[in-house]
């Protein structure tokens, strides 16, 4: 086969692996809503309506994981840059199936922002008046959660567009 | 397919050209200087209109000014605690810079967030701001012993610790508002001409606003920690 075919046939392969992470904010996002759905349950008048509010926040944070696997592999399949660079096929290809396994590390920060948008949505349930305490908090910890995500989607990123070997 | 799809950083004006590289303004440098002057100007406002404000508001001017400084107090001394209140003459200017910068894709420019020179540039200003706080507070010895604890041997990864800050500081605003980007570009450019109608202001809402207020929070909020913690 010819280096073409090959690059676009391992960066389909890519884009369907990047797309696995979406099992992270799946489970976070569900955790919350369950979470959520508890506290309006225990405390309806007060706590439901805030542990609603919170739990959309964060779940909206939980997001972010899935969000970046779509953008790696919407790159891969309609703006793929290793298509017109030269080089050893091998490596072009490898790369771009490369960039799609470093994505599934979004299942861990995924997971662990949906809990922790859960256990916040728990909290505002039982105090409400803390509310705005309690989001800052889970905002912060959520933020530095996201962090080999990060590392992941800048790994993804430099072997795409960045010339390595 | 890829000549469609445009999401990248262009550059408008080209000044000189070195082995074939093209050297000039990009984008991110005219809409960076867009959302300075637009500041800039509200800053300026702001001084002229300063003679006439009372000690009881009586414009709705000033009542948003004083909402726009108490809030930053606010905000900061919660974040640093209340000796720090200074510190909200660097990190309001800081934010509005931020949130201006990720709206712009509002208006069709390309945000100046959305190149990672822009935030590494704001996350190294956090990095240095982190160790020479942290050495005024605890003396040259005093912070850079805290590198060898608890124990020595663990030298290295505090090191890869500290400097990872920036990195992945620069990098969650910029794979935020990067992917935003992406998203829209790819939204403008695939869909019918039907789709386009109504259906775009909610990604908007979601992408450009939702994100763009919540990672201009998150970043400011990050560095600030970073700084007062290592006062401590």
């Amino acid at each position: 086969m010819e280096q073409h075919a090959w690059i676009l046939a391992l960066s389909a392969i890519g884009a369907g692996l990047a797309m696995i992470a979406g099992i992270g904010p799946g489970i976070g996002q569900g955790f919350a809503a369950g979470k959520a759905a508890e506290a309006m349950g225990k405390n309806p008048k007060y706590g439901g309506r805030p542990a609603t509010v919170v739990m959309l926040l964060g779940a909206a944070v939980a997001e972010t994981s899935g969000i970046f696997s779509l953008v790696v592999a919407i790159i891969m399949l309609f703006a793929n840059p290793l298509v017109s660079r030269g080089g050893v096929t091998a490596i072009l290809a490898a790369s771009a199936l490369g960039a799609g396994f470093a994505m599934i590390a979004g299942i861990g920060p995924g997971i662990g922002q949906g809990y922790a948008a859960g256990k916040a949505a728990e909290a505002v349930g039982k105090r409400p008046k803390l509310q705005s305490a309690i989001v800052r908090t889970m905002l912060l910890g959520q933020a530095v959660a996201q962090t080999t995500g990060i590392y992941a989607l800048i790994v993804a990123l430099l072997l795409l567009f960045v010339n390595l070997f | 397919m890829d000549s469609n799809l445009d999401f990248g950083i262009k550059m408008p004006i080209k000044l000189f050209e070195v082995d074939g590289q093209w050297f000039g303004f990009t984008t991110t440098h005219v809409n960076t200087v867009i959302v300075i002057l637009a500041l800039t100007l509200f800053g300026l406002f702001v001084r002229a209109k300063l003679k006439n404000f009372k000690t009881i508001p009586d414009t709705k001017f000033q009542v948003f000014v004083e909402l726009l400084v108490d809030g930053f107090e606010a905000f900061t001394m919660s974040t640093m605690g209340e000796k720090n209140k200074k510190f909200s003459m660097f990190y309001g200017p800081i934010f509005l810079f931020i949130l201006l910068s990720n709206l712009t894709g509002l208006v069709g420019l390309r945000p100046p967030t959305a190149d990672i020179a822009t935030t590494f540039a704001l996350s190294l200003t956090t990095f240095f701001m982190v160790q020479m706080y942290g050495v005024r507070s605890k003396g040259f010895g005093g912070y850079y012993k805290e590198l060898f604890e608890p124990v020595p041997v663990l030298f290295p990864l505090n090191v890869i610790g500290e400097l990872s800050n920036p990195v992945s500081l620069s990098f969650r605003l910029f794979g935020n508002i990067l992917g935003g980007t992406i998203i829209m570009a790819l939204y403008y450019t695939m869909m019918p001409w039907f789709a386009l109608i109504g259906i775009p202001s909610v990604l908007h809402l979601y992408f450009d606003i939702f994100a763009g207020v919540l990672q201009t929070f998150i970043f400011v909020m990050l560095s600030m920690t970073f700084v007062s913690s290592a006062m401590e």
